[in-house]
């Protein structure tokens, strides 16, 4: 990455990924992303959550070029992105699954991405990709001949090859094992602390929980709610009650506006409350004779994430 | 750009059999002619084959020019896009900071280097095999015309040129096919039934002039210049009508793969 290259000097403070009221239709009755705008700014690692079908990835193309909208625009670093542009020097993208040439081997695949892009060999941080593809011997192997996991690693070493400012990444740890999705979250983190900006998709809203200092909630296309992780989880409200006849609650609790998502849960309920507090509910318990023995408070990304989509399903 | 295309296309298997078919063609057929029986009543480059090794790539291109070699220049130039689509390497090769229409490019140079490369192998082997089998004769034609060695190789590199080209209309219609699918298969079976439609209406007597404006009218005009008396006009003919094929189609593959989203 050359930082005083023009796409990167003369940015005036402007986001690494804007986006301006996009809207991207496949043919007249598909409605992938609907005038959908958000800022990643420097330094955030961005999650961006929904369920299947919401139009995630369909944005993420649009973004790096792949895909043209119907309307709106991006900028990458302060510059409107356009297909094949130079901006796409400083940006690693994994898009969906890895796609290889799989009668070469993972080296030459690296070799090959590289190159196309018409920069020197010598300019790629091939050894520190190939730390993180960590795939030994077998980076000379065909790469029809890796496992999911093994490709997924080489993925994100081809990603790693332009030592990027701005990482794109569309679910990155699919098909990974638990230690190595730890390890691409670890990676993930890492990246981040040494000044890249991330911006990931995931339907695994705990990694998001855990990587993400910021979020946005797709959904049919639209973007439902945005802001800091902790502001999208402080929006929801998910209590667990410890209770002597859990049927019997259940039944009261089901009977009662603001409270959703009712579940047996161990010795008690959980549910989510939206308009209603705490102590209502409580009062509302014992006055029917159910014994409370705890109330606690266990909000969470997935909790704020289904009651947004919910809401906005309603 | 045009390297790194090469190399995804001459490290696997399918270009070297490809390659290998037709370097194998004239040497089988030679094989046959040399061991099989004679019918001496035939006036073909195939009977007059035996006569001089010369005569055996004239044979083979004229045998391989119909189908063979449709198909393989089919399979490098059909499976030049979609391939990549297929395999999910495609969006990773445009997430390189190239416009797509290079990107175009290095592929149909790659594709077209391939086709004729194809095409020499046919006269290369079969020129190779037939001098071993048949000897360095003077050539005669099924005209009964007798040419010296050199200029019957003279004749035969413009043949091989020519049939070179005859392929490039083919060539832009699987590579267009390409830019349009992910299924490679797809675009070879277009390119290869429009060839074949093609030499079938080819056959229609009835349909007149029309005949001289289909993509394979000409393909066999190189014959002419083994003819007495020499005939060439039809070679020039041949050479203009592939231009607004390779136009056509080449125009609406950049104009197709420009706006196409790619989400494969």
């Amino acid at each position: 990455m050359d930082p005083q290259s023009p796409a990167i000097a003369n940015r005036n403070g402007a986001a690494a990924v804007a986006v301006v009221g996009l809207t991207k239709r496949f043919g007249e009755d598909v409605v992938a992303v609907d005038d959908v705008s958000l800022e990643v700014h420097d330094g955030m690692v961005f999650g961006l959550l929904g369920p299947n079908g919401a139009g995630k990835t369909t944005l993420l193309r649009v973004l790096l070029g792949l895909v043209h909208p119907n309307n709106g625009e991006v900028f990458l670093f302060g510059e409107r992105m356009r297909p094949g542009s130079p901006l796409l020097r400083h940006v690693g993208a994994l898009i969906e699954s890895p796609g290889f040439v799989p009668h070469l081997s993972g080296m030459e695949n690296l070799k090959a991405y590289w190159l196309a892009g018409g920069d020197p060999l010598s300019a790629a941080h091939v050894d520190e990709a190939l730390a993180i593809a960590d795939l030994g011997s077998a980076i000379h192997r065909k790469v029809r001949t890796y496992s999911k996991g093994m490709q997924q690693r080489l993925a994100l070493a081809q990603v790693l090859l332009n030592g990027p400012e701005l990482l794109i990444l569309d679910e990155p740890t699919i098909g990974l094992d638990p230690g190595e999705m730890r390890d691409v979250r670890e990676l993930i983190g890492r990246l981040a602390e040494g000044g890249a900006t991330v911006l990931l998709s995931s339907h695994i809203l705990a990694e998001v929980e855990q990587v993400c200092t910021h979020a946005a909630v797709m959904n049919r296309g639209k973007l439902v709610a945005s802001g800091t992780v902790d502001d999208l989880i402080g929006a929801s409200r998910r209590v667990f009650l410890e209770v002597d006849d859990s049927a019997r609650a259940i039944k009261l609790l089901e009977t009662i506006t603001g409270v959703s998502r009712i579940e047996r849960d161990g010795a008690g309920v959980s549910l989510s409350l939206t308009g209603v507090d705490r102590k209502a509910i409580v009062a509302a318990l014992v006055g029917a004779g159910i014994g409370v023995e705890t109330v606690e408070s266990r909000h969470s990304l997935e909790d704020a994430f289904l009651g947004i989509v919910e809401k906005v399903g309603a | 750009m045009i390297r790194v295309e090469m190399r995804k296309q001459t490290f696997r298997s399918r270009t070297y059999i490809a390659l290998g078919l037709m370097a194998g063609l004239p040497i089988l057929l030679t094989l046959i002619i040399k061991f099989g029986s004679r019918h001496h009543n035939d006036r073909d480059f195939f009977a007059l084959a035996s006569h001089s090794g010369i005569n055996m790539p004239l044979a083979a291109l004229a045998a391989a020019s119909s189908f063979l070699l449709v198909v393989i220049v089919s399979l490098f130039a059909g499976g030049a896009v979609s391939e990549e689509a297929n395999w999910g390497s495609l969006r990773y090769l445009l997430l390189s900071p190239v416009q797509r229409g290079r990107v175009l490019s290095s592929k149909l140079a790659v594709a077209g280097i391939l086709a004729t490369l194809a095409t020499v192998l046919v006269t290369i082997s079969g020129l190779a095999a037939g001098t071993l089998a048949f000897g360095w004769h003077p050539v005669a034609s099924p005209d009964g015309v007798v040419f010296s060695q050199w200029t019957a190789v003279g004749k035969l590199a413009v043949s091989t040129v020519y049939v070179a080209w005859c392929m490039a209309g083919i060539v832009s219609l699987a590579f267009m096919i390409s830019t349009m699918t992910n299924a490679p298969m797809g675009a070879v079976a277009g390119s290869v039934g429009l060839s074949i439609v093609s030499q079938i209406l080819d056959a229609i007597s009835s349909l007149g002039s029309l005949r001289t404006l289909l993509i394979t009218h000409y393909w066999h005009a190189w014959e002419g210049l083994f003819a007495n008396p020499t005939t060439s006009s039809d070679v020039l003919k041949g050479v203009l009508l592939q231009v607004p094929y390779v136009v056509v189609f080449l125009v609406l593959a950049w104009w197709w793969f420009d706006r196409r989203d790619i989400l494969s």
